[in-house]
């Protein structure tokens, strides 16, 4: 099809060639024939290659529809009376048409009434009164003169070809007007060769106002007129195409987006389409309504005149809408990438926030479920000491008395013994059982203390320092003792030393606790599950715990718990 | 001689009941028997009781009361001895006690009253201005490995001088307790300072102190 259409449009321009060299009434017909070609084919080819570039863009057809009706009016060069009547009255259409191609570009459709008024009025200007001059017997040689009448037909030409230059001149007035209101010009570089073809219109109605004064350099400006029109489809073609070019601008907002995904959006996107004045609202769904990038509330983005809306949406339901000059509606690969980049971003974000706050849940609860057990802990061996092992002690006090007073029998006060020191074995148990569940030295007596302990009960000697300005709260206090209490278990197993050191002080609000020993420095917390579980007791309270090789040897077990 | 006297503070019903039957039981004067702190202190003031016996934990919070209770008498009436019962034994808590003041502290496992005869002789002990400090202490202490070997030299008669040295007996407790006489039991003394390379004191409580201190640094 778009072949059929370029080879046919070609062929006019052929066409018009052979019209032109047979005819007898042009003086220099090679040369009205090469103008005629000279626009024809560029509209046609530049048509052609906009229709199919841009099927969604009207500019295409009427750049095709240009051509073949600018190719029509050799054909009142034609020695047939009909087709030469035909031509003849096609004569001024293109003017209409390249005023509509003017002002429809770039989008291909007329969207200001202004516009729509004057290419109206000048296609009506075209036909209406070349057929009212034509009637009246302007070119006597016409089939369709029905009432000769040479000075109205005069009077009308004259009324049509000031009113069309006139109405050429409004077009490129409105034309310069809008490029300066929308700043084209610092966005898009081919729009703007693309705008000063306007000019061309102004040398058409210069040609016109030139024909009806019969200035003598009439040719000379019929000559600068059609070059002008002929280069502009050109630039037409070569601005609607650079959307593609513009698409580059899309990889580099992808690697802006992700190199630092925190960043504002509409800087990258606004860069990307070169909207400096782009607009990014955020659709809230919990508050349903439409926010800026700093929440407050704002009204739902509307497209109007001069502004295009694109809603960015997910499944469905609407993210955010970026608000855009409407000319870049011509570039619609380019808005649509930027779009699929913004969602990207958007989506991005979106699963980011929702990890931070389910990872502050989880930290949340892990902490909750920390300091549940602990207290389920501390009330146990609550009871086992206020229950059992009291009620141990009262047996064997009663045991003793019984001992006491089976003097007499020694049987009875061996066997008495015997279960004396049964129940002493028991309560001895109970007391290693119970220190394991929970440290009640550490709620009576503070970290110092149970540290100390801890110190004393290890294999090797250990140089304890405690230096806290008060006690930190009891969670932190469990923590830190477990840290040391792990980390001395770990050098008593595995790390064959000879001392250890144990430090916990203040810094800031964090306790900084330090275990140190001079054994073979062979620690893997992947291995030992207390050291593993004590990195994450710490880690639950948002402390941190490293463990290192130590110069010149053994290896230092490093604590920080916040006292939040 | 006259009648030692004691006051109690324990929240066991059981336990503070028969804590003062042993004690009277063995010839003393129970003045008073509480179950919580404040009031044992008031009546210490007041009745001036030759030995004051405490629970560790006691009400309202069971954590340190009966502690504090002890550190505020030794520091505010250190003619009154202190002797502090607990279910559990920490070395921390038995440096805080006698490093305040060494006369007449001591700080014992609950379950050592079954041994009522020897409970009898550590009251005694306490409350004429000397020490009992629970042998768990002293073998969690002795029990790790050393660095020095000052502690292999010891022959092993030496060794259980300096065990029993460190839980407060005097040396004539010594000497009992290892049927020699006393002399012999000076001379083990003497010999085990020596070995560890610390000052010698005539003082039973003062060296237990030393001796705990060298134990663990």
């Amino acid at each position: 099809m778009l072949w059929a259409v370029t080879v046919t449009g070609i062929g006019m321009g052929a066409a018009a060639l052979v019209l032109a060299l047979a005819s007898e009434q042009l003086d220099r017909p090679a040369l009205r024939a090469f103008l005629v070609g000279w626009i024809v084919v560029p509209y046609i080819v530049s048509g052609a290659i906009a229709w199919w570039r841009r099927p969604d863009s009207a500019l295409g057809p009427l750049m095709l529809a240009t051509g073949f009706a600018m190719g029509l009016t050799p054909l009142q060069w034609s020695v047939d009376p009909w087709l030469h009547s035909i031509g003849q009255l096609l004569d001024m259409l293109p003017a209409a048409m390249f005023l509509h191609v003017f002002l429809a570009f770039p989008t291909g459709r007329l969207t200001r009434t202004a516009d729509r008024i004057l290419v109206v009025a000048c296609y009506g200007i075209a036909l209406g009164l070349q057929l009212v001059k034509t009637l009246v017997g302007a070119d006597p040689s016409s089939r369709f003169v029905t009432a000769a009448n040479p000075g109205l037909a005069g009077v009308v030409e004259g009324v049509q070809l000031s009113l069309v230059a006139t109405l050429l001149l409004a077009g490129t007035w409105l034309l310069y007007r809008r490029g300066r209101a929308t700043g084209r010009s610092a966005r898009h570089p081919a729009a703007l060769v693309a705008d000063s073809f306007g000019l061309a219109l102004v040398m058409l109605a210069v040609l016109y106002v030139a024909g009806l004064a019969s200035w003598p350099a009439t040719d000379t400006v019929r000559l600068v007129a059609f070059a002008a029109l002929g280069l502009a489809p050109l630039a037409f073609l070569f601005a609607l195409l650079s959307a593609r070019l513009a698409r580059g601008a899309v990889a580099g907002l992808l690697i802006e987006l992700r190199a630092d995904p925190s960043k504002d959006l509409r800087g990258p996107l606004a860069r990307a389409l070169r909207d400096p004045a782009l607009e990014v609202t955020y659709w809230l769904p919990q508050f349903t309504r439409w926010a800026d990038e700093n929440g407050r509330p704002v009204a739902a983005p509307q497209p109007d005149e001069r502004r295009a809306v694109r809603i960015l949406d997910r499944d469905g339901a609407p993210m955010a809408a970026l608000t855009f000059e409407r000319a870049l509606e011509d570039e619609p690969e380019l808005v649509d990438a930027v779009a699929a980049a913004a969602t990207i971003a958007l989506e991005n974000a979106r699963l980011r926030a929702e990890l931070n706050a389910r990872l502050q849940e989880l930290q949340g609860s892990r902490v909750r479920v920390l300091e549940v057990g602990r207290l389920e802990r501390q009330q146990l061996e609550r009871n086992l000491h206020d229950g059992a092992q009291q009620r141990l002690v009262a047996l064997s006090l009663e045991l003793g008395l019984l001992h006491e007073s089976a003097a007499t029998d020694p049987k009875l006060r061996a066997r008495l013994g015997q279960a004396k020191s049964e129940v002493s074995t028991s309560l001895s148990e109970l007391r290693d059982v119970a220190r394991g569940i929970y440290p009640a030295v550490l709620t009576g007596h503070g970290l110092e203390v149970a540290l100390e302990s801890l110190a004393a009960r290890a294999t090797v000697p250990v140089r304890l320092e405690v230096n806290l300005r008060s006690r930190p709260p009891e969670n932190v206090e469990v923590a830190a003792y477990y840290v040391v209490s792990e980390a001395l278990t770990n050098i008593d197993k595995h790390a064959a030393a000879t001392s250890a050191a144990v430090t916990v002080t203040h810094r800031g609000a964090r306790v900084v606790i330090d275990v140190d020993d001079d054994g073979c420095g062979r620690v893997d917390p992947a291995k030992g599950s207390g050291l593993r579980g004590l990195i994450d007791r710490v880690q639950a309270l948002a402390g941190e715990v490293t463990i290192e090789a130590a110069q010149p040897a053994g290896t230092r077990v490093h604590a920080e718990i916040p006292c939040s | 001689m006259t009648s030692l006297s004691a006051a109690i503070a324990e929240d066991s019903v059981l336990l503070r009941e028969g804590l003062t039957s042993i004690l009277t039981a063995g010839g003393m004067t129970v003045v008073a028997a509480f179950d919580n702190a404040e009031e044992l202190l008031a009546a210490v003031r007041d009745l001036k009781p030759s030995i004051a016996i405490l629970d560790i934990r006691l009400p309202p919070t069971h954590t340190d009361e009966g502690m504090r209770a002890a550190l505020d008498l030794r520091a505010h009436q250190p003619e009154v001895a202190v002797l502090v019962l607990s279910q559990y034994v920490e070395v921390g808590l038995a440096m805080q006690l006698l490093s305040d003041s060494t006369n007449g502290v001591g700080y014992l496992l609950k379950d050592r009253i079954s041994d009522i005869q020897d409970f009898l002789r550590a009251v005694r002990q306490v409350a004429a201005g000397g020490s009992a400090i629970d042998p768990t202490i002293v073998s969690t202490l002795l029990s790790r490995r050393r660095t020095d070997d000052v502690l292999t030299r010891l022959t092993p008669r030496e060794h259980e001088v300096l065990q029993l040295m460190a839980s407060g007996t005097s040396n004539q407790g010594i000497a009992d307790a290892m049927v020699i006489t006393l002399r012999a039991a000076e001379k083990y003394v003497s010999s085990v300072f020596e070995k560890l390379g610390i000052a010698s004191s005539r003082h039973d409580s003062r060296r237990v102190l030393a001796v705990l201190r060298y134990l663990r640094s």
